[in-house]
């Protein structure tokens, strides 16, 4: 096999207490009681240890919504897997972070959705900003690595010196900055999330002068919207090229937002080896290597590094999973982004819906 | 940034191990992935254990690599350490 897979998503739960309208997870959720038990995300642990997967990424919905969180960090760790854990915080306190830390837990991700309460809170349609603030307070007193995440959008961008400035002082040593990327519920909202031509470009001024003013103290990641770029992101580096993403019912997926793709039959980790699915399912293998691509992407020189998009962007966008990515200047489909973000450059600001969450 | 002043004492920083010793291979572990680990890297970077001196590394790698070129050693070593340093994998006690 060609490709291994260094990173394993798992999605532990689509329940969560925030209801954020930036989310990217599917409108179509996976209930509670067809979770997969601690015990089976133990032997996928395992099993995905065994092909080469040194990075475990636990994020759902709210992993810490599931009473077992320790025991998935405990059973990641045994599998020799390096342990992080993308939260909101909602859920935690002293003595499970301590208990979590204690299990082998490497690193926390925990993300704002600003730097003000009201506007944070308006975005997550939760008052949860203030809990937050006390959990990022529990993390530094600790020695674990602590990243800070902030999604960015038409309606917060304006106070992005200020979320910077907020993470140099909470004591983490990375800060990931995301443009909302247009997948489940944020795709709904999507004109009423997108920024103006303008707001992208003061956002790169000032994340370009904050890395510069910032070395050795605090790193930045910086995610830009695709739908302004000239050419299409590398999704996930490739289709079943570096990782997979297994959903809470263990439905094993090259990416989170793929199992909206129309003809694919994502296998269950309950029901195949892990090792079936990435090497021989139909799934994984449908767009692993070019023998898919259509022109332009075809004779394209830069098709090795971009691979041609987002399949499941493609879908979205122009209905075809197997077409060029339209967020490229080059696909035929590029008009439907123009006019998207035609639209957002002209009128003011529109309004959102709020995501709910599964039983 | 710069080189690594001569009483320099570093740890990995938190959230940055190395994998299992003899794993399929020697990765160095860190919050954005993983960095791979040729040759000596491995060892230079467990003995940054927070105890021993800059000096103190360079003398146990050239004991443990006899027949290397000694100003190769230190060099690569120092080379090394203040690129981890500098990406933040490695902190100063
Ligand atoms: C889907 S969340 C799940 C974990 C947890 N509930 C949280 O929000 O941190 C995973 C990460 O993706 C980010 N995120 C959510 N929707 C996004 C979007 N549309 N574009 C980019 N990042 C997004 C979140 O801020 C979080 O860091
Ligand atoms: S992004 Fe918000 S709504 Fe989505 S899973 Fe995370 S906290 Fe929940
Ligand atoms: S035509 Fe295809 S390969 Fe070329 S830049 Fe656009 S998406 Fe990438």
């Amino acid at each position: 096999m060609k490709y291994t897979p260094r990173a394993l998503i798992a999605e532990v739960t689509h329940r969560c207490p925030l209801h954020c309208v930036y989310c990217s997870n599917p409108l179509e959720m996976q209930r509670r009681s067809d979770e997969l038990s601690t015990g089976d995300w133990a032997t996928i642990f395992e099993q995905a240890s065994g092909m080469g997967v040194v990075q475990l990424h636990l994020t759902g919905g709210e992993p810490l919504s599931r009473t077992d969180l320790t025991e998935l960090v405990r059973a990641g760790r045994e599998a020799h897997l390096y342990l992080n854990l993308i939260t909101s915080g909602v859920g935690l306190d002293e003595p499970r972070l301590d208990a979590l830390i204690d299990a082998g837990l490497d690193h926390i991700q925990l993300s704002f959705q600003d730097a003000e309460e009201a506007p944070a809170n308006e975005f997550a349609g939760t008052r949860s900003h203030a809990f937050k603030l006390r959990v990022a307070g529990m993390i530094r007193q600790r020695r674990i690595a602590f990243t800070i995440n902030i999604v960015i959008h038409r309606r917060n961008i304006r106070r992005l010196e200020e979320m910077i400035a907020f993470a140099e002082q909470s004591g983490a040593q990375r800060l990931e900055i995301a443009h909302v990327q247009y997948y489940g519920w944020a795709l709904r909202n999507r004109d009423a999330l997108l920024p103006t031509r303008e707001q992208l470009d003061r956002s790169v001024e000032i994340v370009d002068a904050a890395r510069e003013r910032l070395q050795g103290r605090l790193r930045i990641d910086f995610v830009l919207p695709d739908y302004y770029a000239k050419f299409p992101k590398p999704c996930m580096n490739g289709w079943g090229h570096q990782q997979m993403l297994i959903d809470p019912a263990g439905r094993v997926l090259p990416c989170h937002a793929a199992s909206v793709i129309p003809g694919l039959e994502f296998s269950s980790a309950r029901e195949r080896p892990l090792r079936w699915i990435w090497e021989e399912s139909p799934a994984f293998n449908r767009f692993r290597d070019e023998s898919w691509m259509p022109e332009p992407c075809r004779s394209c020189d830069r098709r090795t590094r971009d691979f041609g998009g987002c399949r499941c962007q493609a879908f979205l966008l122009a209905g075809d999973a197997a077409t060029t990515d339209p967020v490229c200047t080059l696909a035929p489909m590029h008009t439907i982004v123009e006019e998207t973000l035609q639209r957002v450059n002209g009128g003011g600001d529109r309004s959102w819906v709020y995501r709910i969450d599964p039983r | 940034m710069s080189g690594l002043a001569q009483d320099s004492v570093l740890r990995l920083a938190p959230g940055c191990r190395l994998s299992a010793a003899g794993g399929p291979e020697d990765l160095l572990l860190i919050p954005e992935g993983a960095l791979r680990l040729k040759g000596p890297a491995r060892t230079i970077v467990e003995l940054c254990d927070g105890k021993r001196t800059l000096p103190k590394i360079v003398e146990e790698l050239k004991r443990r690599y006899p027949t290397e070129d000694a100003f190769r050693i230190e060099t690569e070593a120092v080379a090394l350490l203040s690129r981890l340093r500098d990406r933040g994998v490695l902190e100063h006690v």
